[in-house]
């Protein structure tokens, strides 16, 4: 069975036929083309691909498309304005938040969402804000310093 | 071109939609966040023909107060849990079990009732077709034996959902739609010691509300062993509720998760009303937890860890609720 | 006029890649748009078997199906060794564990290709199964290899001075146990390759996820049975590595393979569990460990004994187990050394390399049975480490020079910041310090296959645009070696940063280079680095010196210009000098090598090359713990350590790396383990393998040390490996001081907490009712 389903990404509307059985992520990366969205495990365990659905974290690889009808979704292609780094981007840039840049899409659409809620979060509420992303890279250090940067930056 | 098994996605606006539903395809599955579910069948457990969207039935999504306590839609999410005012500031402890499950992303999808329903869970289950195949499946999934207990004849697949037992202490009810009408039946009856069938709910029925009483001056909380500080299942989850008079137990209750097929109401915790909660009360709850709770082989850890750490947290929890009382 | 510019060497420079990966414009294996067949892997559902027959019929029946191949499409066998090429892509006549793969399909997509593999059908005939080295190593055990008595793949016995001497002239002797789980990289980006067969003119280019293009392209040739010239390697962003792909890996052949059958372009994405399936981590190993020391804590003699569990193939085993004692050398002066190691099959998933190669589990027992040993002495940790410091230039026992020697100052460093003589022993119960002191090796001295080529090639390209193109073969993992190269090219050559731009790991276009692994880029690829860029500038120079009617050794560089030196006026941008220079030719390519000078190439005994390096980088830390004796849960509040990886090319990166691999030891001693149920992973998932998350991982305060090395570019080390090692003694270090628990077997996870802590209450109620009885 399939839907036609009509949603916002990144700010633009599109329409597509979709089957029900689809993933979110398998619509973000193989219908719409946008493949920052990450996939690194077997289903809801690493949170690589963290999207935005209406504002809220969300796990790409555990929410069917079709589901997402009327919503907003916001994928790490469409953060900050065409051609400039956002204050989250460019601080996991500068601070090294980043190393393999696996997870990074996922742990920046998380922070993404904390700094939208909590413009200046201490510590905990990074920590807690990310808890479901995992990094195996960094241990995690630059990015909570990361985060802190866009934070003061934004501020 | 999905990872996902071919199936037909059935939005439901009503009860009798469900019905509808379950008429037209006998295997299907009711979906509210999916994070269990999805998880599941993307690692071929079940193929159902169609999934049921609940999320869209009257008041899923309500959180409203009533005189003698407050009601909760099935559909709420964990992420509202935590948020809410009104669960903030009556049921601190649901609010903080919630707080506990998986990681962020998890809990805006993630719903009450879902997590009151989750599949139990098994190191012989949770893995992929390849991989039960090879082990010639199990007894909850398409085999004849279970691994954990091959003598015996019953599923011990492990109830590893965080909000029950706080809501057991709470002395929660659930409200049951069916074919014949809606019932409310107390938490506690919505569980079966089956790892295979552990939830007590008819063919017919759908989990719509939670209805969590006020009791004055009860206490509650809920501490989780778990190896890392997030995304994990508990190893094992104590909820404890408590109320005191003049240095006197009143009310205790005690619930636990990840030790058995159900989340298990402690038993016989009324021996120790009208006592205080001093040493030998402790032991005392060492001892019913510990003869209680019946962990088996179904997670890396070993078994006698759970039950050990059940017991020692339902000890600290009694302790630092009973000192704030 | 522009001043002097900021060097580039010792910048805090961004990755040079970084904006590509914050912006999820950065293309890994798996996102690489092509229309591609969809590859799987059907896995063997058994342990150990004969194979008598595959039938495919029935898959390739199946509508939708392009192609499907099984052992029988390649008799060659592949291996990282050359002396040890045992794995078939596809297995052939015997199945060694559960998840081999036996056969792959193409098909138009997932679901033809899984319908597919369902139509497979296996015909064995089962044998016995081994899941512990004791069991493979018994007597009446079948051979995994039959040309493997024992199921041993390497035995090896060395000793460096008299240990029984250094022994016998001891104050206090002390042995002990220690067992390790195996443990995996848990990198976060999947396996995945994407093959594309041009079958009009027999070509294959292959994008893969590895660490070593040169490696595969290799056995890509080997397998294929196809020269080399028709196969292009090229490397996209890859999501992580830490020693998972330092190797040619089974799919990586088989999506070649599938390409070639279905004549077109296959894709081949693994699951998570097929990640772990794939496997080649750290071997879970035995090790019975003595030491010998005098009153004042200086070391007599060491002997060890090690075993391994390598699983089903060799992969690199030979060289786990050699360097299982080589690392017993290079870090303290030990006047006697003994070295028993075993490496042995078993029906496992292959064991490989992972971060710290070799060293990490020796090292714990090694600075474990140190504190145990100072302790009895009553001697400070760091002071019986001080007393067995070694004095440099030395050449150590097995043959290795050792030129800088930080580790004195990165015990004084750590000593200071952790605050260890104001609060060791002042700390409130179920709280500790520990410390410990690692080292690793920057780079295999010797490469793997002795070609006679240089050990690390780079080349530099100017054209008319004034941009130089630095070429490399090196892998970048995200460890930041493209950024290295960039800082060394501009800061040779003088240039700004932004006249670079690196293009790596493509066959087409890099030379040749061995990979990314034993920390060998910043070092070797470096040093080749700085051959080109000084080759390059002398060409400039050159070229300025004729302009400017003067001697190239006259020519001063201000910023980017060029003028002579005590002249007045501008002088040439660089833009002029560069026209110069291509004047005369054309577009100027520049190469650069380096090779390990043969002195530096390890020890004359068998196994010598194996541990050989040109530069050990050196680190300790101290980490403070709490214990819930409730749970049993370990937490670790902060770790202070101090690395010496000479000159920090970027301090930045540095701290980044020596952060991941300090956090990485974290997760090793408190956590990770693989495990096994009848040869089915119980852990192939990121469930079922904790990695640690945000919430639980500690603050990890870097100091660098920069004990210059005069054979490292402008004196630098390795600076990604060494200081993993060492967390995992620290904590258990740490652990003893807050409970008094000595734990010997990792990880350290609650449940053994609470076993260990059960089993002393017990020892100690025992003991109590002898006394009273007495």
């Amino acid at each position: 069975m399939s839907l036609i389903l009509s949603l916002t990404l990144n700010g633009r509307p599109r329409t597509d036929l979709v089957p029900d059985n689809l993933l979110l992520i398998e619509y973000v990366r193989d219908v719409a083309g946008l493949p920052g969205t990450k996939r690194g495990c077997d289903g809801g365990e690493c949170g690589a691909c963290t999207v935005l659905i209406d504002g809220e974290p969300r796990h790409a690889c555990l929410t069917l498309a079709a589901r997402c009808d009327g919503q907003h979704v916001e994928t790490i292609e469409g953060i900050g304005s065409p051609g400039r780094l956002s204050p989250l981007q460019r601080a996991f840039h500068e601070k090294l938040g980043t190393q393999c840049g696996f997870c990074t899409p996922g742990m920046i659409m998380a922070a993404e969402a904390l700094l939208r809620r909590t413009p200046s979060p201490d510590e905990a509420q990074i920590r807690a804000a990310l808890a479901g992303n995992l990094c195996r890279c960094t241990g995690y250090i630059k990015i909570i310093e990361s985060v802190q940067a866009a934070a003061e930056n934004a501020s | 071109m999905s990872e996902l098994p071919s199936f037909e996605l059935i939005r439901a606006a009503s009860v009798s939609d469900v019905a509808a539903a379950r008429r037209g395809h006998l295997d299907c599955r009711l979906l509210a966040g999916g994070t269990d579910l999805i998880a599941n069948l993307r690692r071929g457990i079940g193929g159902p023909t169609a999934l049921v969207d609940i999320t869209g039935l009257p008041g899923m999504r309500d959180i409203a107060a009533e005189p003698d306590g407050i009601r909760i839609g099935a559909g709420v999410t964990l992420a509202r849990l935590i948020e809410d005012p009104l669960i903030r500031c009556r049921f601190p402890a649901l609010a903080d079990a919630a707080a506990t499950v998986a990681g962020p992303a998890h809990r805006t999808s993630a719903t009450i009732g879902g997590n009151l329903c989750l599949d139990t869970r098994c190191v012989f289950y949770n893995e992929s077709e390849w991989w039960r195949k090879s082990n010639e499946f199990c007894l909850k999934h398409r085999g004849t034996v279970c691994h954990v207990a091959p003598t015996g004849n019953r599923c011990h697949a492990a109830y590893s959902g965080d909000i029950a037992p706080v809501l057991l202490v709470l002395g929660a009810s659930v409200e049951l739609a069916g074919d014949g009408g809606t019932r409310w039946i107390a938490l506690d009856e919505l569980f079966r010691e089956d790892g295979a069938a552990h939830l007590a709910l008819g063919a017919d029925e759908v989990l719509l509300s939670v209805r969590l009483p006020v009791e004055p001056g009860l206490l509650a909380g809920y501490e989780k062993a778990r190896f890392r500080g997030a995304i994990d299942f508990p190893l094992a989850g104590v909820a404890v509720s408590l109320r005191q008079a003049d240095g006197m137990l009143t009310v205790l209750r005690i619930a636990l998760t990840g030790t058995n097929s159900r989340p298990l109401l402690v038993s016989d915790c009324e021996a120790l009303i009208g006592r205080p909660l001093d040493a030998s009360a402790l032991r005392q709850i060492d001892r019913l937890v510990q003869k209680q709770a019946a962990p088996m082989r179904t997670t890396i850890i070993p078994a006698h860890y759970r039950r050990r750490v059940a017991s020692a947290l339902a000890c600290r929890l009694a302790a630092r609720l009973f000192a704030e009382a | 006029m522009t001043g002097q510019r900021e060097p580039a060497v010792g910048r805090r420079l961004p990755l040079i890649d970084g904006i590509e990966k914050v912006s999820g414009r950065a293309i890994y294996t798996a996102d690489l748009p092509a229309h591609a067949l969809v590859g799987r892997i059907l896995r063997s559902p058994y342990s150990h078997a004969e194979l008598l027959g595959v039938e495919t019929d029935a898959a390739r029946a199946l509508p939708g199906v392009i192609a499907v191949i099984t052992g029988a499409d390649c008799d060659k066998t592949f291996g990282v060794l050359p002396i040890t090429m045992d794995e078939y892509p596809l297995a052939r006549e015997r199945l060694r564990y559960r998840g081999e793969p036996v056969a792959a399909v193409a098909a138009v997509d997932e679901e033809t290709a899984e319908r597919a593999l369902a139509l497979i059908q296996l015909k064995v005939r089962e044998l016995p199964a081994y899941y512990s080295a004791a069991a493979a190593r018994a007597p009446d055990a079948v051979r995994l290899h039959d040309k493997r008595a024992g199921n041993v793949l390497r035995e090896v016995h060395d000793e460096f001075g008299d240990t029984a001497a250094g022994f016998a002239c001891a104050d206090l002797v002390r042995e002990a146990r220690f067992r390790y789980a195996e443990v995996a990289h848990g990198q976060i980006e999947p396996h995945a390759a994407l093959a594309e067969y041009d079958a009009e003119r027999e070509r294959l280019t292959l994008h893969s996820v590895t660490q070593v293009p040169y490696y595969v392209h290799l056995m890509l040739a080997h397998c294929l049975d196809i020269e080399e010239s028709r196969i292009r390697v090229v490397k996209p962003f890859i999501g992580g590595g830490f020693g998972a792909r330092v190797e040619p890996l089974n799919f990586e052949i088989i999506a070649a393979l599938l390409a070639r059958a279905a004549r077109g372009t296959v894709r081949l994405n693994l699951s998570r569990e097929e990640t772990f399936l794939t496997h080649r981590g750290r071997p879970e190993t035995g090790i019975h460990l003595k030491l010998g020391m005098t009153r004042d804590g200086r070391l007599t003699a060491a002997a060890c004994d090690t075993v391994q569990r390598g699983g089903a193939y060799s992969s690199y085993g030979i060289v786990t187990i050699l360097y299982g004692g080589a690392l017993l050398h290079g870090i303290y002066d030990i006047p006697a050394v003994k070295y028993d190691g075993c490496r042995v099959f078993t029906n496992t998933p292959p064991c490989g390399a992972m971060r710290g190669h070799g060293s990490v589990d020796a090292r714990h027992a090694f600075e474990s049975l140190l504190d145990t040993m100072a302790a009895e002495l009553g001697l400070d940790p760091f002071a019986v480490r001080r007393a067995n410091l070694l004095t440099t230039p030395t050449k150590t026992a097995n043959g290795i020079v050792v030129n800088s020697y930080g580790l004195p100052e990165c015990l004084d460093r750590v000593q200071n910041a952790s605050g260890w003589r104001q609060r060791k022993g002042r700390l409130p119960p179920g709280r500790g310090l520990g410390m410990a002191c690692s080292h690793y090796v920057s780079g295999a001295a010797s490469p793997i296959h002795r070609t006679g080529e240089p050990h690390a090639v780079v080349e530099l390209r100017l054209d008319f645009d004034g941009g130089i193109t630095i070429l490399s073969g090196a892998a970048d993992i995200g460890q930041g070696s493209s950024t290295v190269l960039v800082q060394t090219v501009a800061e040779i050559v003088g240039v700004d940063l932004g006249r670079l731009r690196v293009i790596s790991a493509d066959s087409a276009v890099t030379p040749k280079d061995n990979g990314s692994y034993s920390s060998r880029v910043t070092f070797m690829v470096g040093n080749a680095a700085i051959d080109a860029a000084e080759k390059l500038r002398d060409l400039l120079l050159a070229a300025a010196a004729r302009r400017l009617a003067s001697r190239a050794d006259l020519i001063e560089r201000v910023g980017e210009r060029f003028r002579v030196s005590g002249a007045e006026g501008p002088g040439l941008t660089f833009r002029e000098v560069a026209a110069a220079a291509l004047a005369e030719g054309g577009s100027i390519t520049v190469k650069g090598t380096f090779t390990v000078p043969i002195e530096y190439q390890g020890g004359k005994h068998r196994g010598g090359a194996v541990g050989a390096t040109m530069a050990f980088s050196y680190a300790a830390q101290v980490v403070e713990v709490e214990i819930d004796p409730d749970t049993g849960m370990v937490r670790v509040e902060k770790v202070w350590v101090a690395h010496d990886c000479g000159r920090a090319i970027n301090p930045l990166a540095v701290e980044g790396q020596v952060q991941g691999s300090v956090w990485m030891g974290m997760a090793q001693a408190l956590g990770e383990e693989t495990r096994y149920e009848d040869g089915l992973p119980l852990h192939a998932s990121l469930l079922g393998y904790p990695i640690p998350t945000i919430v639980e991982s500690p603050p990890i305060e870097v100091h660098i040390v920069e004990c210059l090395d005069p054979n490292g570019p402008f004196g630098a080390k390795e600076a990604s490996e060494g200081s993993l090692a060492g967390f995992l003694p620290a904590v258990t270090n740490a652990v003893a001081d807050a409970i008094g628990l000595r734990m010997t077997e990792l990880p350290i996870t609650p449940d053994r907490i609470l076993e260990a802590l059960a089993r002393k209450r017990r020892e100690r109620r025992i003991a109590a009712a002898r006394e009273t009885v007495a």
